[in-house]
């Protein structure tokens, strides 16, 4: 089920809030953990129990871990239990990839897999694994109620699409949270702007992307047009899930961690990962970067470390070669800064923002392509090679027609929205004003969104692939 | 009002619009039919074991929640205003107004679904025409936004590319431009149709290329109320409506017309449908199959066939005067295998009749 789906909005949202509301303390995590079912099964009935065996094997694993008594013992339960949950994933998610590149690679035919991508496998395997891992470095303790245990992983904010969160950080709040007003508006407000980021935003620039993809007039202009509209579309896209997750999450009491710190403000590629889609980030810095040995290794190691990191973060999004080719891109832009930029970037103050986003416009245009062949066919497309021209009539029309929704996007990327609403909100001569006018805006708003949910077709989410 | 105050006043309207409109979509009966969309709802989804482990019960109720959403008409003029006022889009659901018309963005040029059209085309004139002593005509009725594209800057067709197909690709047929007769004014504001009392030069000037003199006098007449064009619902803002005519004289009173898709007779205009869900509909009894016009007072016995899109319920009856039969058939309702059990394919004039938003889009055309 999509949090931008009239079914979440107006039927499965208002029952689990009043169930939630009416359930006894005691009860509150299984209300969460019931609901979450539900959610998961509306677009996926038959992987529940896939869910459900991971769960059992992570709680399991957590609970053999900390009662084992010798090392090589934890140890023996960390393997099995990983390497199952890999399995899982490898096999679901990347079966059907080994199996076409065998065939092309060795001539012989091997019938595809009829396996669909359970939906969000990769953002709950992760979770798992890191919980996993955590008890067994004995940064947390295990779980011992298997009811919190399956709450977080399959609570149904962060469950489908991040943020990865860590057992680490909401492990308190499972166990005992306040619920407050204070924290209920919050989670209203966040969850209202990831609603508008995702409908009015991100749907609105994916359509500009779906006509680009639809033409046979790609003229280099287009291209770039398709290029800026994509980047646009998937930042409000994820971000907007992430802030309508994090908004969910704080109603419910819990306080997940940040996905996105407007990363089109970056000065280097460097910084756009700090910024980009944080909670995954940090997880392969934790779980492959740091074990790997991170930079405290001899440079040609080092460097290969980055590789193996980005090429599995690419790897991450897609068992098809261009989000490996994404990945590595990244990995080559990473090393160059670290070997030569990152000092001289940091010091500039218009083009090494014009450096990020010229590379970063490039790395979604690969990222969005079918495979391989689409990714160089567009990229080339940029600098006129196989385009049908330099600019076109269509060109023009569509620039025309969401052109004001692309300057909202390019304004709404930076952090000038944000501030301008604090400091109008802190200021004793408009905080009255914005007090006021804030409730009616997220009901507009409100309003608004559900307008083009009741109107709209176009409400895929693109993160739902990986 | 403070932050506390601030609080309570988003968690309160915010709770009133949620639980507001969950309580209305639980409580609201399922209406059968959009008149505005005009279309049929989806209604809620069959409940079962089978339904919800096959994903056919969740998919189906968002279709559901969807078409049945309290208010919904409302919403959408909210969405329709949005977009085009407020996020400036150039058209909503590629619909865009100018000087008061609806027109579509009917882009771009779609050369297989004319290759398509032209292949229907020359398979009818191998099956019926090839060898006879029929003359055999096309004309192209250009859609709105040909005439407002321009000025508006909208995208539109490559109108020239489509005529040129279609000429070449039927090289058997005398293709008779009307491109330059029409303008906007012709047509509804709220609809993608022609008016019948603005064509009837279009007819005068078609029968004249096809050799024959259209001279008769018509009494227009007009239907009760206002006409929402197919555009209008689609369209969602509220904007100024048409009135329904129509042209008759006693050569079209008297004459005799027969649906044979019902098997039944019927009359050149039926007001029934006038006041219908789709009042164009009152033209020749609307999207029909296979309709014959015969004059009983015709000064000739030549007859006509035209193979029409919904463009020539309009224009067909103002062909009876010249013409003993006129036949009128619409191949995306009909088999061409099955026409020769109506018509004898003979020396009859016959004229394809086509918008070129149909030509765009022929996969609805039959074999």
């Amino acid at each position: 089920m999509l949090f931008s789906s009239i079914p979440f909005m107006y039927y499965f949202l208002p029952c689990v809030l009043l169930l939630y509301m009416a359930a006894p303390k005691c009860l509150k995590n299984s209300v969460i953990l019931l609901s979450s079912l539900v959610f998961y099964a509306w677009g996926e009935p038959k992987y529940v129990i896939l869910m459900a065996v991971t769960i059992a094997i992570g709680y399991g694993a957590g609970l053999l871990i900390e009662k084992a008594k010798t090392k090589a013992w934890k140890r023996a339960h960390l393997i099995w239990s990983v390497g199952i949950c890999l399995a899982f994933l490898g096999y679901f998610k990347y079966a059907n990839f080994f199996v076409a590149n065998f065939s092309a690679l060795t001539g012989i035919s091997v019938n595809m897999l009829q396996i669909a991508l359970p939906i969000g496998i990769s953002f709950y395997t992760f979770q798992i694994v890191s919980y996993i891992i955590d008890v067994y470095r004995a940064d947390v303790a295990a779980q011992k109620n298997i009811i919190n245990f399956a709450a977080y992983v399959t609570m149904f904010p962060q469950l489908i699409a991040g943020p990865i969160v860590r057992y680490a950080d909401i492990a308190v709040q499972l166990e005992s949270r306040t619920h407050t007003l204070t924290d209920t508006s919050l989670g209203i407000r966040r969850f209202m702007v990831g609603f508008a980021k995702k409908i009015l935003i991100a749907n609105t620039l994916g359509e500009l992307c779906d006509i680009f993809k639809a033409t046979d007039d790609k003229t280099v202009m287009f291209y770039w047009l398709y290029a800026v509209a994509f980047a646009l579309h998937i930042y409000f896209d994820f971000s907007g899930y992430s802030d309508m997750a994090i908004g969910i999450g704080r109603i419910f009491g819990f306080k997940f961690i940040e996905n996105f710190d407007h990363p089109f403000i970056s000065r280097s590629v460097t910084e756009f990962w700090r910024r980009w889609h944080m909670s995954l980030g940090s997880w392969f810095r934790d779980y492959v970067y740091i074990p790997l040995g991170g930079n405290r290794v001899s440079k040609p190691r080092w460097f290969l470390n980055i590789f193996i990191v980005w090429g599995l973060t690419g790897f991450w999004h897609g068992a098809e070669w261009n989000f490996i080719l994404w990945g590595l891109y990244f990995a080559v832009l990473l090393v160059i800064e670290k070997l030569w930029l990152l000092k001289g970037l940091n010091k500039m103050k218009v083009l090494n923002h014009v450096y990020v986003m010229f590379f970063v416009l490039i790395s979604f245009v690969i990222f969005n392509a079918s495979n391989v062949t689409e990714a160089f066919r567009y990229v080339g497309g940029m600098f006129g090679i196989g385009a049908t021209g330099f600019v076109s009539d269509e060109f023009f029309y569509y620039l025309r027609s969401y052109g004001p929704m692309l300057v909202l996007g390019i304004i709404g990327s930076t952090p000038l929205v944000k501030n301008v609403c604090t400091k109008l909100s802190q200021s004793p001569k408009t905080s009255k004003v914005v007090n006021i006018l804030e409730p009616i805006a997220l009901a507009a708003l409100l309003i608004v969104c559900t307008a083009f949910l009741v109107d709209g077709s176009f409400n895929p989410f693109l993160y739902f692939r990986f | 009002m403070n932050e506390k105050i601030k609080n309570i006043a988003v968690v309160a309207l915010m709770s009133i619009i949620v639980f507001g409109l969950f309580v209305t979509c639980l409580i609201k009966p399922a209406d059968e039919y959009s008149e505005t969309e005009r279309r049929p709802l989806d209604q809620a989804p069959e409940l079962s074991f089978n339904t919800i482990f096959s994903g056919d019960f969740m998919s189906r109720f968002e279709d559901y929640t969807l078409d049945q959403f309290p208010f919904r008409d409302g919403f959408r003029t909210i969405k329709a205003a949005s977009a085009l006022y407020g996020m400036g889009q150039l058209d909503n659901n590629d619909l865009y107004i100018h000087d008061g018309y609806i027109a579509k963005v009917e882009y771009p040029y779609n050369k297989d679904s004319i290759d398509y059209a032209n292949d229907i085309f020359n398979n009818l004139y191998t099956k019926f025409f090839e060898g006879k002593d029929m003359n055999l005509y096309m004309t192209i009725v250009p859609d709105k936004n040909y005439f407002l594209a321009d000025e508006s800057g909208r995208l539109s067709l490559d109108y020239e590319a489509l005529v040129s197909n279609v000429i070449a690709g039927n090289p058997n047929l005398t293709y008779i431009d009307i491109f330059d007769k029409l303008e906007i004014g012709d047509y509804y504001l709220t609809d993608t149709h022609w008016k019948q009392e603005s064509i009837l030069d279009i007819a005068q000037y078609l029968a004249s290329q096809m050799g024959t003199t259209l001279d008769d006098e018509y009494e227009l007449k007009q239907v009760e109320g206002e006409f929402k064009g197919v555009y209008y619902g689609q369209f969602a803002l509220p904007v100024k409506t048409d009135t329904l005519k129509y042209l008759t004289n006693p050569t079209i009173e008297n004459c005799i017309v027969y649906d044979y898709q019902n098997d039944t007779p019927m009359d050149m205009y039926v007001f029934d449908k006038a006041t219908g869900r789709d009042p164009y509909e009152m033209f020749l009894g609307g999207a029909l199959s296979l309709v014959t016009i015969e004059n009983p007072n015709a000064e000739t016995d030549k007859e006509l066939i035209i193979f029409r899109d919904s463009f020539g319920s309009a224009i067909a009856p103002l062909f009876s005067e010249g013409y003993a039969k006129v036949t009128v058939v619409d191949i995306r309702y009909i088999q061409s295998a099955f026409l020769e059990r109506f018509i004898e394919f003979d020396d009859q004039d016959v004229l394809f009749l086509y918008s070129s938003l149909v030509l765009n889009n022929s996969s609805t055309f039959k074999r």
